[in-house]
């Protein structure tokens, strides 16, 4: 298959996503989950379920349900606790396959990657033939199934993969892109969330037909410079490139997420999980040799669904973990919690290069060398293995860590999960 | 039960494959039927092969630290 792309250059775009991904795995993993319905859960402490196996989804269990409601929906469901680790191990080997076919391989997130195999068609024949390959190998060697989707671009493609799960392979053909798009809602694009869709349902636009014909000087009126992207989107038009992790450049932040093993409200807690993501984020700067100005402090509620996320940026820069603490602290003493905490998220960002120097003062120096010794330890048996007094475990244990979206196959957006 | 040093056999093949064959636990050797899950991560510096294997009445999670040289048994669901 040769696909001509509209924009100015011919490409041919893979998008794989890896069907009903954590509750796959585990269902390989043991033979005794296999075409049961599952629902993977944080932790053992957690209640909410954070994905569920496709005889799962078939009986009504959504992600985000109370383990009760899930249980309440289909009473035969099966609660596994997740191991991320297992998880990230699996992604990073499923990409070097994709890597076998493709050098231009862009991870969007742990269970999804597009593939530009544009010049790669001459010698695997063609993209459904490299389609065909990756189910197989992917099948054969973990025991799941992911959903392919080939088009033009990686917009199309998101969407082929998103038509038919699970274990799809969709083809959206450049003649028919505008009969695919016609009648197919604008909430099925990617990029389109569901505030944006209410704006444009009360603009009465609806389907990507409709976004597409749609005057541009209305939704640049409406919504800026990203008005001429939305009309494109409507058309099926994206020339953004597919692109590879080493062609990322340098990393922009440093981050980590926990959910708490159970949702807590009291702040004496709270500030110790702030304490153990600050000593995560600064260790991992400090492995890295890069320091930020700003920090972001994100917050998720209990219910799930309500979160907030506020930020400051300092004169100077940081990367020792009391800092990014203190500065973390600053920030949610700026807020009256609503409801129990489930995610606590830290991120240090406008980074630089951090020249090695030494403090002039001895109190500093002394912070500087104990910490780099403690990193070192750290290193070499395991991360938390020397860390704060106030962290040795008390009446909370450790929450579990969260994969972010911005988890990449190799390299330093890697986390340490466990 | 977590984290307890185990006696594993083991046959490391070509290719570096490394195939859990049977373990002891609580004075019984469980004969493996099937290595049904492998994964790696690290501990520090450590590399750790985690391997999910199944006997007649359970799954079980084997772990290798290639540092160490020892092996641990992780985790444990009885059918």
């Amino acid at each position: 298959m040769k696909i001509i792309d509209t924009g100015d250059f011919h490409r041919t775009i893979l998008h794989i996503d890896q069907n009903a991904f954590f509750a796959s795995v585990e269902q390989a993993n043991n033979p005794e989950l296999r075409g049961k319905p599952i629902a993977v859960v944080g932790g053992h402490g957690r209640t909410v379920i954070t994905t569920s196996s496709y005889e799962a989804r078939a009986k009504g269990v959504k992600t985000g349900m109370a383990i009760w409601e899930g249980k309440r929906t289909c009473p035969e469901l099966i609660i596994v606790v997740g191991d991320n680790r297992k998880y990230t191990y699996t992604a990073s080997r499923i990409n070097e396959i994709f890597r076998d076919y493709t050098p231009e391989v862009e991870a969007f997130s742990i269970d999804e990657s597009w593939l530009d195999v544009t010049h790669s068609l001459s010698i695997f024949n063609s993209a459904v033939n490299i389609a065909h390959l990756i189910k197989a190998r992917i099948k054969h060697l973990f025991g799941i199934t992911c959903s392919i989707g080939i088009a033009p671009n990686k917009l199309l493609a998101k969407l082929a993969s998103d038509m038919q799960k699970p274990d799809g392979l969709t083809i959206i053909e450049p003649d028919n892109v505008s009969r695919t798009l016609e009648q197919m809602p604008i909430k099925e694009l990617c990029g389109i969330g569901k505030k944006m869709q209410l704006h444009l349902n009360m603009m009465s636009i609806y389907t990507c037909g409709e976004l597409g014909r749609c005057d541009e000087d209305r939704l640049t009126r409406k919504f800026g410079i990203i008005g001429k992207r939305l009309k494109q989107m409507g058309q099926g038009i994206d020339n953004s490139p597919v692109v590879s992790f080493a062609d990322e450049g340098d990393v922009k932040s440093v981050g980590h997420s926990m959910t708490l093993e159970r949702d807590i409200d009291d702040p004496a807690e709270i500030r110790r999980f702030l304490l153990q993501l600050s000593e995560m984020v600064g260790s991992r700067a400090r492995r890295y040799n890069v320091s930020g100005r700003t920090i972001h402090l994100y917050v998720r509620y209990a219910d799930f669904f309500s979160s907030w996320g506020k930020q400051t940026t300092l004169k100077s820069y940081i990367n020792l973990s009391d800092e990014i603490y203190r500065t973390a602290l600053g920030i949610l003493n700026t807020v009256e919690l609503e409801q129990p905490v489930r995610l606590l998220g830290i991120s240090l960002s406008n980074l630089k290069h951090q020249a090695e120097q030494l403090p002039l003062f001895e109190d500093e120096r002394k912070k500087l060398f104990a910490t780099q010794a403690m990193d070192s330890i750290n290193d070499r048996f395991g991360r938390m293995s020397v860390t704060f007094g106030t962290l040795v475990p008390g009446k909370e244990k450790a929450g579990s860590h969260v994969i972010p979206p911005s988890w990449r196959p190799d390299g330093v957006k890697n986390i340490d999960v466990e | 039960m977590t984290k307890n040093p185990i006696r594993v056999a083991v046959v490391f093949g070509p290719g570096r494959t490394i195939r859990p064959v049977w373990f002891d636990l609580q004075n019984r050797k469980h004969s493996i039927i099937e290595t049904t899950y492998t994964w790696t991560d690290l501990k520090g510096s450590a590399r750790r092969l985690h391997f999910s294997v199944r006997d007649e009445g359970g799954l079980y999670e084997l772990t290798y630290n290639t540092a160490e040289q020892t092996w641990e048994l992780n985790r444990i669901e009885d059918y």
